[in-house]
């Protein structure tokens, strides 16, 4: 399972006047939001899957179910934190380019379902 | 089972490269098996440690010999959720 990345530490908020807040958070979110931009430039720039040092043999069978969980998982946890989940896109473009379409389809339809085997 | 092969070896010297050999390829086997059993790319334990291709940091090697691949300037591709 990914480490979560808390990018913003829970950090407890006494007084909720905005200077306090951006005190305390503001540094951390400027650095999500460059995050997200630089998501989705690497989104719009997508040409095909880069090389993943962890599948880094012939058969990519597991690069394309690792990157489909990662894409359900990933908007899974951004919806339940409230944060936008458009960077989840670049899993999707992942699993879009490695994996057989007969896959993917398949196992849409059985998360669809609540049939699909692995933990997303 | 020593003393008996170190016998037969005094009795016909040209036992030792057989053996030499059969250690080296069994040793050989069995080192190699094991490295592929320790690796990450397995998943033992289902419960506590479910993906452990995971853990690693992008530029981890996993070929026991990389000719090609510049592994210091991999990164991590996705976003972190």
């Amino acid at each position: 399972m990914e480490k979560v990345a808390s990018e913003c530490p829970a950090r407890r908020v006494t007084k909720l006047r905005a200077t306090a807040l951006r005190r305390a958070f503001g540094a951390c979110v400027d650095r999500l939001a460059e995050k997200m931009a630089d998501m989705t430039e690497k989104i719009q720039n997508y040409r095909t899957a880069p090389f993943d040092a962890r599948f880094p043999n012939t058969n990519q069978t597991r690069n394309c179910y690792q990157n489909y969980l990662d894409y359900h998982r990933c908007n899974k946890a951004l919806a339940a934190k409230g944060l936008d989940v458009s960077p989840c896109d670049w899993y999707q473009r992942v699993f879009k380019s490695l994996c057989p379409v007969g896959w993917v389809e398949k196992w849409n339809d059985q998360v669809e379902n609540g049939t699909f085997a692995g933990r997303v | 089972m020593f003393k008996l092969i170190f016998q037969q070896t005094k009795k016909h010297p040209t036992l030792i490269p057989q053996f030499f050999f059969m250690v080296l390829g069994m040793g050989g086997a069995t080192f190699y098996l094991m490295r592929l059993a320790r690796g990450p790319h397995i998943s033992w334990d289902r419960k506590n440690n479910p993906e452990p291709w995971n853990r690693l940091s992008p530029t981890y090697q996993y070929k026991l010999v990389a000719v090609n691949t510049d592994y210091k300037s991999l990164k991590k591709e996705g976003p972190d959720f």
